[in-house]
Formats: C-alpha cells, structure tokens, sequence
C-alpha cells in the first residue's frame, strides 16, 4: 500500500469564480456587521450569519479545489512547514498497518479488533459503507451494552457487556477467538411521494452469530459506519457557547426542533464536557477519540487508554504496562485528522443549485445542517482557528424518530437521538469512496432515501420533501451534490 | 520539497492579502452591476484556446494504460500460479527459481499500476489485499504450525497482512535468493498456493472492475463528464490522473525511498526478502511515464499532447526528469538495503531525481490542467 497524496498544487490556482466569491463573502461580512451593530444584544455573533452560504470556500483557508479521489485526503493548504511536517507524520501513522506482536514493525494488534489501521476503516479519509451480501465487515462496527437498570444512573456511559465490553470485535489473532460475527437481513419497504414517485427504503435488522460465549438476550446493538474524518479540527475549534446557542432542549421556540448538547466524560479533563464527535456526539475531543480508536477497533493501547480492549476477558494473554502507540504518534495523528482539508463546492452558481439551496432551507433542513458557522481558536491548531466555515451541522444532538432509532442510549443521547452530522464533501463520497452508502449503518442507498429515512424532529421536513415535485427534489439533490 | 512548501504558503498569504484589498473593488462592481469587458474578453481568449479533446486522453488513459496493466498484471499473476503449483508438485532448486522469476514478473505491472491507484483497487479493497506491509509474522507461523487444512478459502479468510504480494515473497525468497528448496515444508508450499489463488483471485476481480464485460470502471473515467456519475466533471478526471502520478512519485522520493535511508533501518525496505527494491521503484516511475505518454504496450492519446499544446518546453523537460529518475535509481548498487548505508550519494540522487518529478507535477502539470476548462 502506499501513502496518501500530500501535494499542494491546490494552492497555486486562484480562479475568477473565487475571486468573485471573495468579493461576496466581503459583502456578506459588511451586513453581518452592520447586523451586529444594530443587535448590540446578541452574545454569539455566529447567530446573525446568514443561513445561505454564498462561498464554495466550505473550509475557510483550509479549503482545497479537488473533486477528484483525493478530495477528503489534502492537508489544509494554510499550513506552516512544520505543521505540514507533523500532519505528513500523522499521515503515515494513519496507515500504519498493526500486527500481531511481537513484530519489529508496528506490533500490538488485537487480540480482538475490528481492523488493522485506521485507513482500512476511513478509506481515503472517506466514509466507510456496510458490507454486501457476500462480504465481511469492514467499515461496519457494532457497539454493545447492557440496557439501563433502575438503580443505574441516567446520562452515563453505556453499561459494558460481561465477556464482550462496548463494542463487538469481530476479528482476532490467529489462536484467539473472536468475539462473533453479525448477520444483516434487510427488508424493503416502498414509500411514495405526493407526486406518485416510488422510492425503495431498505431497513436493516442485524443478528449477532458465533459469539464465543452466549449473548445476554437483553443485549443493546448500536451498528456506526466509518464517518468521513476531514474537516474535524475546524469543528471542535467551534467555540462550544457558539454551538450551545443552537441548542433548544425543551423546544421554547416551539419550532418542533430541539437541539440538545451532549456532555459526555472527557479522559484527558477528567470532568464531563461538550461532547462532539462520533454518530452519537460522544467524544469530547479528537485526541480522545483517536485514543478511543485505537483501544476499541484494534485493541491497541494508548495512554489514555492503557488497559487492553479484551481486559477480563479470555482472549488476554498480556496487558503490557506501557502503551502500545506513543503520544507523540497519537498527537501526531490527532493532529493529521485536525488538518485535513475540506474540499471546494463545485457548480454554486447553477440555477438548480441554487434552487435547491432555497428548498433546502425552505424544508427547514438548514434548521439542523446549520450552513454556516465560525471557528474560535483551537491550540497548536492555528490552520482552523478564526474560519468561516460551511459545515451544515449544528453538531447537536436530535430525535429522528423511531425508523432511525438504534435504542442504545449513550450519555445524554437517547436511543432515538443522534447528532447531525456534517455535509460538507457529500456530493463527492461517489468519487472518493465508491458508493453512495449515508447514515449512521448506510442503509440509504442514496441521498433521497437518507433524505426519506428521516423522522422525529424532522417529520416536517420529510414531508415537505415527499411534497415535492420532481424538479424540485432533483434540484435539492443537485444542491446536496455540489457540497 | 520543503522549499516549495514555504513558497506554496508564501503565495497564498500573498492571494489573501491582495484579495482583502480587491475585494471592495468587486464588491462596489458587484453592487452597481456593471462587468468589466477586460474579463470578457480574456473568457473568450480562453475557450478558443481549449481546442485539446480530453475525452480522447481519457478514453487511452483508462483502456490503453489502466486496463492494459491491469491485464498484464492478471496475466502474470496466473504465470505465478503454474509457477508455484509446479514448485509444489515437485520441490526442485530450478523450480524455485522459476516461481521467483514469476513473482518478479508480476510484481513489475502492479508496481506500474501504483501510479493510479484509485477507483476500484481502492473502493474494492483490492491494494491491501494485494500489497499489504509488513507481513504478520506471528500469525503466519501460528497458522503454519497449526493443523489447520490450508485451503484456498482458509487462506483467503485470513488477514490481508498474512496473505499477497509481501507473504508470497516471504515464502519464497525469505532472505535475497538464499532460499533453498530443500528448506521449504510441505505446509509452506500449501500455504504459498492457496495465497497464491486467493492473489490471482483478486487480479483478475481488478481486471474484470476495469473491463467492458465486467465493472466497467473504464467507462466512468472515459466518459468523464455529463456521462459519469464518479466523475461529474472531466476536470475531476484529469486531476486524478495527474493525482494518481504526485502520489506515487511523493511516495517514492519521500516514503519508500527516503524512510529506510533517513532511519538507516533495512526493515522499512519495501520488496526486502526478494531485494527486488530498486525494479520496484523504477517500475513506479514507469507507471508515471505510461500514464503521461497514454502508452502501455499500445501508443493512445496522453498527458504529453496536452502539456505539449500548452507548453512544448515543458512537456520535453518532464519527459526528459522522468527517464532520468528511472535511471538514477538503476544507478543504486543492488541491493538497495546495503545501499541505504554503503551507498548514501546514489540514493541521495535517487531521491532529488524523484522529487524532481513530484515537483514537476505539482508546481507546473497540475496548475496548467486546473487552469484548463474541460469540459
């Protein structure tokens, strides 16, 4: 295998459109200013941004012009030599392959694990999918828990099963079993919009088999596909009073959208804080959910996490006392995933285009996929600090409904509640990863299914959707690709 | 390199500070309404000039380079297939021999193919299972001393770290050309042939995601455009080719080349059980010379006519870098994990000739592709 791409030429182009662009985004600065000064009130600037990005800039600075396969794996083309130096660092880290130990080069894998590196999962920095029919899990893990008990308390991590922990590991090392593996039966089902089109949903239902020792019946299953991993260190240097603004747990303003913070314990602070990453916003920060990745999908240690994955179990044969990766791997490849470049929108100024913005914001879609927002200042990490950026996420959590709901509480989110998960780069996992697999198991065959499979808080929406014409959907579908 | 990254930075601090400054201008334009004809006139200047046809370079690219290589490839791997069930069904010295030529031979097309590595070698999976590294040793020996039946779907069910190019090597060659025949167990030779399979397995499924009467991934490159749903612009298509060649040429001037000589350590020596290190990395080198000349075994339509209508010095001084790092890096005393420490000034020169190329691509080829309209 080899590297990712780490070349700049991106740099080097200034095209006409973006310089128009920028003459807009000056304009749109000028009247969010003049809104500022004429709202002295307002504690969070964020709020009167407007809700149409008018820039194909989606990444601020950090924002490269590829669409090709390469679009998710660009460093951020305002990195300094050393940053860029670091983020190369982690870049090699990201693909390291691990073996089973002891090996001369990168031992600790396993005993039990879901994959080998972490590229194996975020291909090409992209978005995994679920397997085939015929295939073995690779970007498709499971996590797993014991439902909450009466006397346990609420808002806590989820309760680990005896013999198997948070998470199914459905590989291991030669010797060792693995934990089991899952089966997925789908079933189609057919919606039809107000105009008479027919669009096939399919639901998952998964079965856990071959475990090594039996399953609790009670047992709660959560399935998460590899998400997409640039652009993050723009969003955790989202000032965390900017993204509670958003917030609406109680729904006061009566718009049938809540919004709702998860606060989930942070490792490193020992306290619990904002949670941000993940389907379920239940990692604090990058550091912690790289560690977490390590330790959980290839049962290799860190100093956070410095007991096996397998601890208890009898798949364990050694807990060595120091940690497997080292922090400077670790921060290097924290830092990597911190400086990825967010790729460019392409055609934002089609009519169709912007047709479907309106529809996207006229659905109430923007209400959650928050258009634009602006990063503070994340340490060491001056590339994403002070962007204005395009992320359409609000990285809050929200209640999609019992279609969508996968029944395992996680912190402060409920079973039915997930967090909103970024769009930027959508319209371009085709090209990148292959397919056009989206949601949190990838059971959307395509954006208008995941658009379809959308219930709860956003009923209304769905329905404004289904009430479409077809000019109208595939113009909304337009808008969505060019992000 | 690190010189052209300062300089990347430098431009762009530059870009944002002149557009802070032109952007009231625009802006005021903007506002009253009123184009500049100066603008006009230069979209104008640049539409007569695209008369290049890249669907032409596009449609060589996928069947004339990719498919051809990955049919070679394919081709060679059944080669090392006969060569390896033939060592088996009789364990002589010659026979060895024959099946180390053979993997030799096959290693030569995949290595080429690394100048694209993308599409389906990628989405299916296919370069892990084919190019894992390093090997899992542990768990190799672990399933040799077990009493596992080492059939093909066995073998097949294991790691991508203990199957491929890399394991194969190992079973064959273990250190340089020591390897004796006599030395090989009865279980080693049942492993090398079922992960043999499961290899050729995963050639011809590459083929076959490329070709016509399979997948057809060539068409989505070819028809770039309003007709492909991977690449909605033929723009996007063009920079992958180019991406494809940074990639590999990064990869070999400051990966593959550069992290045993920097660390001075043999075991990050790609290709080290066979010494086949330096044909490795001359036959990435000629991948990025097939890509950009549209040629394989056939001559179609390549980069080179592009560069050529743009900028003919150009298009002569990168033809003329890539051959001279193909032949620096022949220059490398064999074999190159000797080198790394016997010989630093050869590969030293390796490396700038390489970086030569990458930067080539990146500060000349690319901007004047992304600077193109395509369609």
């Amino acid at each position: 295998m080899i590297t990712q791409m780490k070349h700049f030429g991106e740099a080097c182009r200034f095209p006409k459109l973006a310089i128009q662009i920028y003459s807009l985004l000056y304009l749109t600065f000028l009247v969010s200013v003049l809104l500022c000064a004429c709202d002295s009130e307002s504690p969070v600037a964020v709020e009167s941004m407007p809700i149409f990005s008018t820039s194909a800039l989606s990444g601020g600075e950090t924002t490269v012009f590829d669409a090709s396969s390469h679009a998710f794996s660009t460093p951020a083309p305002n990195l300094s030599a050393a940053a860029l130096e670091k983020h190369l660092e982690g870049d090699v880290e990201f693909e390291a392959v691990f073996v089973t130990a002891p090996a001369v080069v990168n031992p600790g894998l396993g005993p039990i694990y879901n994959n080998v590196s972490c590229i194996n999962c975020h291909s090409r920095d992209g978005r995994g999918r679920p397997p085939g029919s015929e295939d073995e899990l690779v970007s498709l893990l499971f996590r797993l828990s014991l439902p909450k008990t009466a006397d346990s308390i609420d808002r806590q991590p989820p309760i680990p099963v005896p013999g198997f922990g948070r998470q199914l590991n459905n590989r291991a090392i030669v010797g060792t079993p693995p934990e089991g593996t899952v089966k997925i039966d789908y079933t189609e089902q057919t919606l039809v919009t107000a105009d008479g089109t027919r669009v096939h949903l399919r639901s998952p239902a998964y079965s856990i088999t071959e475990t090594y020792q039996p399953l609790p019946e009670a047992v709660e299953v959560s399935p998460r596909v590899a998400p997409a991993i640039f652009g993050l260190g723009l969003l955790e240097a989202i000032p965390e009073k900017a993204i509670l603004a958003y917030a609406d747990e109680a729904d006061v303003d009566r718009d049938g959208i809540s919004g709702k913070p998860n606060f989930v314990w942070d490792v490193v602070a020992q306290r619990y804080t904002l949670g941000r990453f993940g389907w379920k916003a239940n990692q604090p920060t990058l550091l912690q959910q790289a560690a977490s990745a390590y330790h959980d999908d290839m049962g290799v240690t860190t100093s956070l996490f410095l007991i096996e994955n397998s601890a208890g179990q009898p798949q364990l044969t050694e807990n060595k006392a120091t940690p497997e990766v080292s922090d400077e791997i670790l921060e290097a490849v924290t830092f990597y995933v911190q400086t990825l470049a967010v790729p460019a929108r392409r055609n934002v100024d089609t009519p169709q285009v912007k047709q479907g913005e309106q529809l996207f914001a006229q659905a109430q879609c923007a209400s959650c996929h928050v258009p634009t927002l602006r990063t503070g200042v994340l340490s060491g990490v001056p590339s994403v600090s002070n962007q204005t950026i395009h992320p359409y996420t609000d990285l809050l959590l929200h209640d999609m409904g019992p279609g969508l709901a996968d029944n395992r509480p996680d912190f402060h989110a409920s079973g039915s509640e997930w967090r909103t998960p970024p769009l930027w780069g959508i319209g371009l996992i085709r090209t990148v990863n292959g397919h056009t697999n989206f949601l949190h198991d990838g059971r959307a065959r395509n954006l208008m299914e995941a658009i379809l499979w959308h219930g709860g808080e956003a009923e209304a929406s769905r329905q404004a959707v289904e009430q479409m014409s077809k000019a109208e959907r595939d113009a909304l579908i337009a808008f969505l690709e060019s992000l | 390199m690190k010189f052209y990254r300062l300089e990347t930075c430098k431009l762009k601090a530059c870009f944002h500070f002149l557009m802070l400054h032109c952007c009231l201008l625009l802006a005021f334009a903007f506002v009253v309404g009123c184009g500049s004809d100066d603008e006009a006139d230069e979209q104008d200047d640049r539409a007569q000039g695209e008369a290049f046809e890249a669907g032409t370079m596009l449609n060589d690219f996928s069947n004339t380079v990719v498919l051809a290589t990955y049919t070679a490839l394919d081709n060679k791997a059944g080669e090392l297939l006969a060569a390896v069930k033939a060592l088996e069904a009789s364990t002589t010295q010659a026979n060895l021999e024959k099946a180390q030529q053979a993997w030799k031979e096959t290693r030569k097309p995949w290595e080429q193919s690394e100048a694209f590595l993308f599409g389906p070698v990628d989405t299916q999976g296919l370069d892990p299972a084919l190019d894992s590294w390093p090997v899992d040793h542990v768990n190799l020996q672990s399933v040799l001393d077990s009493n596992d039946a080492l059939t093909v779907d066995f073998v097949s069910g294991l790691e991508d770290t203990q199957k491929g190019f890399h394991t194969i090597e190992f079973l064959l060659f273990r250190e340089g050309n020591q390897r004796k025949a006599s030395d090989i167990t009865t279980r080693e030779l049942a492993y090398l042939v079922s992960t043999t399979e499961n290899l050729k397995a995963s050639t011809s499924q590459l083929r076959l995601a490329w070709a016509p009467e399979g997948d057809n991934f060539s068409s989505a490159v070819a028809q770039a455009g309003a007709g492909s749903a991977v690449y909605p612009s033929q723009s996007a298509a063009v920079q992958e080719m180019v991406n494809g060649m940074i990639t590999i040429a990064d990869e070999v001037a400051n990966g593959k080349i550069s992290d045993p000589y920097n660390e001075s350590d043999t075991t990050l020596v790609e290709s080290q059980f066979s010494f086949n290190s330096i044909s490795d990395f001359q036959d990435n080198l000629r991948g990025i010379q097939n890509v950009y000349m549209g040629k394989f075994m056939n001559d179609g339509q390549g980069l080179n006519e592009f560069v050529n209508s743009k900028d003919s010095e150009l298009d002569s001084r990168f033809q003329a870098e890539v051959q001279a790092a193909i032949d620096t890096i022949g220059a490398i005393p064999d074999p190159f994990r000797d080198s790394i420490t016997a010989n630093r000034g050869a590969v030293q020169a390796a490396i700038d000739a390489v970086s030569k190329v990458q930067r080539t691509l990146e500060q000349d080829i690319l901007p004047l592709v992304q600077a193109s309209e395509f369609n």
